[in-house]
This record gives C-alpha cells, structure tokens and sequence, in this order.
C-alpha cells in the first residue's frame, strides 16, 4: 500500500472526498430535487465555478509546475466554449426553422432549410451564408473532437514556434497576451463567421432535450461540470506526480540544467501547453452552455490574466490551490459585482463594491504576491502532519 | 587510450572581444585532465562550446569512435549522446529531494512519453543506493536537496553526473567553498570516476591539482599555453610569467 497513487497523493483522495460531497449536498438542495434550497441560477453559478476551477487547474499546471506563465488560456477555454455553441445553435436552429416550414403546401428542399437556418443565425451580421468554419456544425461528434483538437492544435502550433525559438518568462506571457489579443479583435468582426460581438447564443437550450426543465438541465451540467474536474484533476495530479513531474518542476526551477541533464526542455514543455489548452477547451465547452452566451469579450486578456490571479491567490504548484482560488476569487467576484454586497457608507464617501471590488482584488493580490507567496493552500502546510518525516 | 573528444582550431569572440582564439584539446577514454588559467582565459567557455550552450565562429568539436560533429546538435542530444557537466556554482534542484535529483539524472529514457507510461526501471532503487554511497548521501537520500550543506550540494551535483552515466564528465570547479576534509572527498570521486571514462576538471586550486595527479592543460587568452605533467607545465617559463608569476 505504501507506493499506491493515493498513498503517495492523499491530498487527491481528500479532493475527491470533497468535492463529492459537494455535488451531493448541491444535488440535494437543488431546484430538481424538490428541495428548492438553491435556484437554479445559482445552481448555474456553481456549475460554471467547477469549470472555473478545472481551468484553473490547468493553468495551475502550466504556470505552477512548469513555469509557462501563459496568459492564453481563456482564449483556449473559450474556444471551447464557441466550439459547442457552434453545434448547438445550429441544431436548435434547425428544429426552429424545419417545425415552422412543417404548415408549407410543399415540403421544404434541403436548401431552403439550410438558407433559413443561415438566415436566421447570420441574419444579425447582415448574412445568411455559411462560413466554412460551420462546415461541421451539424454534427454534435465533430464539434466535440473540436472542442479539444482546436485549442490543442493551435497551443500546438503557437508553442512550437514559441519554445522552439527559446522564448520564456515574461516575454512568453506577453506572446501568449498578444495571440489572446488577436484572437478576440478577430472574433469581434462581424465577417469572421462567428456573429461578431453577438456572439453566439441561446445555448443554455440543448436541442434534442426541449422537454426537459433548465432545473433537470442545469443540475445534470452541475454532474458534467463535476466530474471533468474530477477527472482532469486526476489527470494532473498523476502527471505531476512521479518522474515526469520531477522533471517539469526542475523546468521550472532551471531550464538550463535540466538541459544539461538530456532533456528535450521544448518538448516538455509544448506537451504541457498542449494538454491543458486542451483541458481548458473542455471546461469551456462545459461553461458556456450554463452561461447560455459566449461573445468575444470573454476571450480578451483581461480573463487569462484573471485566472492568473485566481492561480496565485490560491496557491502555485498545488493543485487543490488552483481550485480553492478559482473558487473563491470567482464567487466572490460575483457576489461582489452582483449588487448583493452591502454598501458601505462612510459618511463622506459610500463604497460601492460594484466599483471597488477591482481595487480589492487588486490590492489582495499583491498582498498575497508580497507576503504570501503561498497564496490560500499554503495554509495547509500548517497543519500538523501524521507520521511527519523529521 | 583512444581519443573521445577532439576540439580542433576553434574560435569565438563575444562583442570584439576572442574568449577562444585556435583552440585545440584532445581528451582520451579513459583520462583525468586538469585545465587551469587565469581568469577569462577561456576555460568556462570552452565547456560551453562542447556542451552545446556556446557556437563557435570556426573549428570543429569531433565526438567519439564515429567522429560525429557535436556542432549543430542541441544541448540535450549531446548530453544523450554522454557528456555530463558539472556548473560552477552547484546547482542541484533545491526544491526536491536528493533521490529525485538523482533519479532525474539516471541514464534511461528522457522522452515526455517515456516518463509518463514508462514503469520506472526494477534497478533504478539499486541505481540511486550506488550512487548515493558513491558521493557519501545514502542518509539524506529523502531530504530535500535544498537543505543540504554547499559541499554536499557539490556531490551531489556529481553524483547526478555519474548517474548519467556519461562517457566524458566536464566538471568546472569541483572544490569551490569546500572544507580541507571535503577536498579529499571529491579527489577521491573523481579520481575513482576517471578509471572508466575521461574527466576533465577545471580547477584555480593547485594543491587540488596537484592531488589529482593527471596530465594539465594551461590555458591563456583563449589558447593552450602549456600541457603536460603539474611538474612540467610549472616549469614552463611562459606559465610562469602569466599565471604563477607571484
């Protein structure tokens, strides 16, 4: 028992302990259960929080054990997200359009119906055309494979030229900002076939599951959402632990030497950055059906650089850590920003946390940057440990 | 005793400036050599260049019974291909253990993919225990490296080198900041280690030179000054005017 995973990770057992848990007292309280403890609303908030989390983890993975600070990967996860969007709005589309063509005298041709499934999704950028990047769109398989194979072939690309060309540190963050840059400027034009700044939505409804109630849909994307943080966090931790995980934190610590030692640094590190863009596609794919709406604004750096933040304040190179930020900073945020947060009212000035919440994220972190390197996980370093190795 | 490395006519200038100026050096299998001269002479960025790190502006770096051209290959290819060095200032991997430092280094299979499905090796344990023994660490082989003493730090740097298994060992100033005691220590390693391959030490110390008892190089201004027995090249008048003249 002594060399098991779990013997030598307990802190992935006591993830998994919890986190199930959670998904067993949120099932309970949800609207689908009948208890009604929780709306459904915030039942989506949690949801989207587990794919939060699960990007998070992979950024924790990318930054906190190999050194890549990528501020790219929301561009990754909200590829994702526009991948599944793409499958989704058209196929409810096209339930739409063929029920209401059913009252025609003459059947519909399949042209007529492809012409007024365009018209009715590009008709807000002035188009009825299908852009080749739809050519799959009809097909649920082939939008999924592309909610990993996109972002894994461009975190593929982009890294290759990137590392090969040894670019690291805080040149590399800025590459990756630039690539998020583009990639969102691109999407905000109404030509590039994606709606432009409307982006897509509608996609909280799943075709094909008209009958069911967002409370049933929500809670089953709460389990989806669940269970790939689950898995991706196995995922990482037994990739991050053992040999393979020695040999990225020492990427970290000293490219050079590891180098020296006859390890292909660039392909450690391209095969990191491959495999959690792909995981972020996936938490995006998960997210944006509960967001009901994706549009490029999501994808500007200011997100990557968020989930950054979230990595640091929790804690880096601790998986759990990524989680616990995630958590936290995002729920929080929305608390904040959300109107729920009291007001405090000063005398001369009233704090309005819609404008000041910013400033306190901000503020806490450099503070954390500063004083607790650490960030939240490092918290439990304190506790007292059994059998402790003196 | 055939030749393993043959660095002929190489020259690099960084800014103006000739670090190497028609450098040539040929190392046996198995030999100890011991490279000596003053600062900027040349010496670290002679290991540059054989270990991939530096490009020279002309001449050749030949590698073996194959005399393949280690110009062109990366760092990594040519420390697979078993030249391990050693860095003046030890650096070992503070953050982790001793047995991860030298399982990392372990001579196996260094593809992502390799060490993702590959089960680790049956012998590795034995492998760790023999090196670890080798460099005196067999107790603190589960202590985080970062804790060790700097002497400590420098054996194990070497034993990370011994556990590549490397045909030619590079090691640029083994005795830096280590006590009377530790000296001896480390003579013995790499006196030990050049039985059955070529070791090549850089080294200011003298009395360190003088124990390890091997054929020298002296270089000055990027060229070879001087090569022979400690006797011999001190005898040299030109090694006496730039480099012992005190």
């Amino acid at each position: 028992m002594k060399n098991t995973f779990i013997a030598k990770n307990p802190s992935v057992l006591w993830f998994m302990l919890g986190l199930s848990l959670f998904t067993v007292i949120v099932s309970i309280c949800s609207e689908a259960a009948g208890t009604a403890l929780i709306s459904t609303s915030f039942l989506k908030t949690l949801g989207k929080t587990l794919c939060l989390c699960l990007v998070a983890v992979a950024m924790d993975v990318a930054w906190g054990y190999c050194g890549i600070l990528s501020l790219g990967h929301f561009a990754f996860f909200g590829i994702g997200g526009y991948a599944i969007g793409m499958w989704l709005m058209y196929d409810r589309t096209k339930n739409i359009v063929v029920s209401s063509l059913e009252s025609n005298i003459l059947p519909a041709t399949p042209e007529e119906i492809t012409d007024a499934i365009g018209s009715q999704i590009f008709g807000v950028v002035g188009s009825s055309d299908f852009p080749l990047i739809w050519a799959f769109s009809h097909s649920l398989t082939l939008q999924l494979l592309a909610v990993v194979l996109v972002p894994g072939l461009l975190a593929l690309v982009f890294g290759w030229f990137a590392f090969r060309s040894r670019v690291a540190g805080v040149y590399l963050s800025i590459l990756t900002q630039a690539m998020t840059l583009a990639l969102s400027l691109y999407l905000f034009q109404n030509d590039t076939g994606l709606r432009g700044n409307n982006g897509l939505s509608g996609l909280q409804n799943i075709p094909g599951l008209e009958a069911v109630s967002q409370a049933t849909l929500s809670l089953w994307f709460f389990w989806a959402s669940a269970l790939a943080l689950a898995a991706g966090y196995l995922l990482f931790a037994w990739m991050t632990s053992g040999k393979f995980g020695s040999v990225i934190r020492a990427i970290r610590d000293n490219e050079a030497r590891v180098r020296f030692l006859g390890y292909h640094v660039e392909s450690y590190k391209l095969f990191i950055f491959t495999v959690t863009a792909m995981v972020a596609g996936v938490a995006g794919a998960l997210y944006y059906p509960q967001a009901g709406i994706i549009n490029p604004a999501e994808i500007a750096p200011i997100a990557s650089i968020y989930l950054a933040v979230w990595v640091a304040i929790g804690g880096r190179g601790r998986l759990y850590g990524a989680v616990i930020g995630a958590a936290v900073v995002s729920l929080m945020s929305s608390w904040f920003t959300g109107g729920s947060a009291p007001d405090i009212n000063l005398g001369v000035y009233v704090v309005k946390w819609t404008d000041w919440w910013l400033v306190l994220l901000g503020l806490t972190f450099v503070a954390v940057t500063l004083f607790f390197p650490k960030g939240i996980g490092g918290l439990f370093d304190l506790l007292p440990r059994k059998g402790e190795r003196t | 005793m055939s030749t393993l490395l043959e660095v002929s006519g190489i020259s690099v200038s960084f800014d103006g400036f000739k670090a190497i100026n028609n450098l040539s050096i040929k190392i046996a299998e198995p030999e100890l050599r011991a490279i000596i001269g003053p600062n900027g002479a040349g010496k670290t960025t002679f290991m540059d260049i054989v270990t991939g790190k530096t490009r020279p502006d002309e001449g050749y770096v030949i590698w073996g019974e194959k005399s393949v051209s280690l110009l062109g290959m990366s760092e990594s290819q040519i420390a697979q291909a078993g030249i391990g060095r050693k860095f003046q200032k030890p650096t070992v991997f503070e953050a982790q253990t001793v047995r991860e430092n030298i399982t990392m280094a372990l001579k196996n299979p260094r593809r992502p993919l390799d060490l993702l499905f590959n089960k680790a090796a049956a012998d590795t344990e034995d492998r760790v225990r023999a090196i670890s023994d080798d460099i005196g660490l067999t107790d603190a082989l589960d202590q985080v490296s970062g804790a060790l003493s700097h002497g400590q730090k420098q054996w194990l740097e070497i034993g990370m080198l011994l556990a590549q298994d490397p045909r030619l060992l590079l090691v640029d100033e083994p005795a830096a900041g280590m006590s009377a005691v530790e000296r001896e220590q480390t003579t013995d390693i790499l006196v030990r280690a050049a039985q059955t391959r070529a070791v090549v030490v850089v080294e200011h110390d003298m009395d360190f030179i003088q124990r390890l008892n091997c054929k020298v190089t002296v270089l000055h201004q990027g060229a070879v000054l001087a090569e022979g027995s400690l006797d011999h090249v001190t005898k040299n008048q030109d090694v006496i005017d730039v480099y012992l003249g005190r």
